[in-house]
């Protein structure tokens, strides 16, 4: 006889319906393909009878999805290391430092991005006494969104002990509408805007007074496009970004 | 009746907008110049994203994923720091791999469960030298066999899949298979007719059987 029906495989693993008549137990009996089809479908109704459920509550997703970033950033930017500095200044985040903020990942994978890290911000660090009083306490690139043109530099700086972010950006503005500068947390729900980005694309903007001492995971600089519509929300539009190391 | 989602997916160079989206169950995702709201995204639109390599998509991935391969994880090492690690792990490995996914050859949830199994595997196998190397020195035998990870990964995405059907369907199978009820039951207490509760039953099972095909058929 033919194959057995998709049907009466399902009914047969379900135990719904007529049992399978003597005819359809015979085909079974000498064919392989249907009596594997009824053992996987008869595995799967067995195992759904046993749920296992997912517990979202239980995942710690946002130190996940930091220690995801800070790994991904630090290839993104790995070229830095060619020349990395022999001794990373002391303001540069050490390896017991990072564990300490994400106390559950202690992977060597984490501690080895974290070295890796180091040396990228060691690199990336001038220990200025350039300007006066303007200490830069981390350095990074901002990078074209897809569909975007443009690159820049975002800083972490000290101005006479108030920290700051200096921002300097190679874009053309966009005729009819502005730019602003955010700071956006790793959650990507929450933000603080920083201010406006004048046309020549260099501004310096002082910390909200909440992240003076630490960043507290607000550590993407972001840059949108801004229609002049009155909205004060971030239009969801962004030119460059780049992330802070925490 | 219900309607699947219908998605104008236009790939030009450097950019991927969805022109829109026919769903009644959810928003449409909202295009505002080359942004993207990932979080309005059907997996197909994910997928897409991913494999091009937007950041904001794979955050959106992560969101969406990252419960499920945790609890995999966590489930099968029984360790929530292992579930953490191997959370982290599957997926930078992703990202950095997207080139190796291909839409065409099954669903991005799927992919990631299979790096997971893979990351598990060598987790557990690491773990077995360890234990060996305890027994050899403390002389011990004495050996928990626990679930194998295949089938404790099977049941954890049939639950997810289970709770993710759609209504009747979902509901029917999850009152004939997590509360043991009769179908005769089901069809009374949803007030629909038998001959449809069980029609239900067998396109869910087959639809469970697709998926799990799916999960399972990535070499990685």
């Amino acid at each position: 006889m033919a194959h057995l029906s998709p049907d009466r495989l399902a009914d047969s693993a379900l135990g719904i319906d007529d049992p399978l008549t003597a005819a359809e137990q015979n085909h079974l009996a000498s064919c392989a393909e249907c009596r594997d089809e009824l053992g996987e479908l008869s595995r799967i109704a067995h195992l759904s009878r046993q749920p296992e459920r997912v517990a979202p509550q239980l995942v710690p997703t946002d130190a996940i999805w930091q220690s995801i970033q800070v790994q991904l950033a630090s290839q993104a930017t790995a070229p830095a290391t060619t020349e990395p500095s022999p001794e990373p200044p002391p303001s540069a985040p050490t390896i017991a430092e990072l564990p300490r903020r994400t106390p559950k990942l202690r992977s060597w994978f984490l501690v080895a991005a974290a070295a890796v890290f180091g040396l990228i911000i060691g690199a990336g660090i001038t220990t200025v006494a350039v300007r006066d009083r303007v200490e830069v306490t981390s350095s990074i690139p901002l990078d074209a969104l897809p569909g975007q043109t443009g690159r820049g530099t975002a800083e972490l700086i000290r101005d006479r002990g108030r920290p700051e972010l200096r921002v300097q950006i190679d874009a053309p503005p966009t005729r009819d509408r502005y730019r602003e500068v955010w700071l956006i947390n790793a959650d990507g729900q929450r933000m603080y805007p920083l201010g406006v980005l004048p046309d020549d694309g260099r501004a310096t903007y002082p910390l909200p007074p909440a992240l003076a001492g630490q960043l507290q995971g607000f550590n993407i600089v972001d840059v949108s496009i801004e229609p002049y519509d009155g909205n004060p929300a971030h239009s969801r539009e962004s030119q460059v970004r780049g992330v802070l190391p925490t | 009746m219900t309607q699947s989602s219908h998605a104008q997916i236009v790939v030009e160079p450097g950019r991927v907008r969805v022109i829109s989206v026919v769903d009644e169950a959810r928003l449409e995702p909202q295009v505002v110049g080359e942004y993207i709201d990932w979080r309005a995204a059907t997996e197909t639109e994910l997928s897409i994203g991913f494999a091009r390599g937007d950041e904001a998509c794979l955050q959106e991935v992560f969101r969406r994923l990252a419960p499920l391969i945790y609890t995999i994880a966590y489930r099968t090492l029984d360790s929530s720091s292992d579930g953490e690690e191997i959370t982290q792990e599957v997926f930078v490995s992703a990202w950095r791999a997207r080139d190796n996914y291909q839409a065409e050859k099954g669903s991005l949830s799927g992919w990631l469960i299979g790096i997971t199994r893979h990351r598990i595997a060598d987790r557990q196998r690491a773990r077995g030298r360890d234990l060996r190397l305890v027994q050899a020195v403390t002389n011990t035998t004495d050996q928990v066999q626990p679930e194998t990870l295949s089938t404790l990964v099977d049941r954890i995405v049939l639950t997810e899949e289970i709770g993710r059907l759609p209504h009747p369907r979902g509901t029917i199978l999850q009152l004939a298979f997590w509360e043991g009820r009769s179908y005769p039951q089901i069809a009374e207490q949803l007030d629909l007719p038998l001959g449809t509760v069980k029609s239900h039953a067998r396109r869910a099972l087959r639809h469970l059987r697709t998926q799990l095909a799916e999960v399972t058929s990535w070499p990685t």
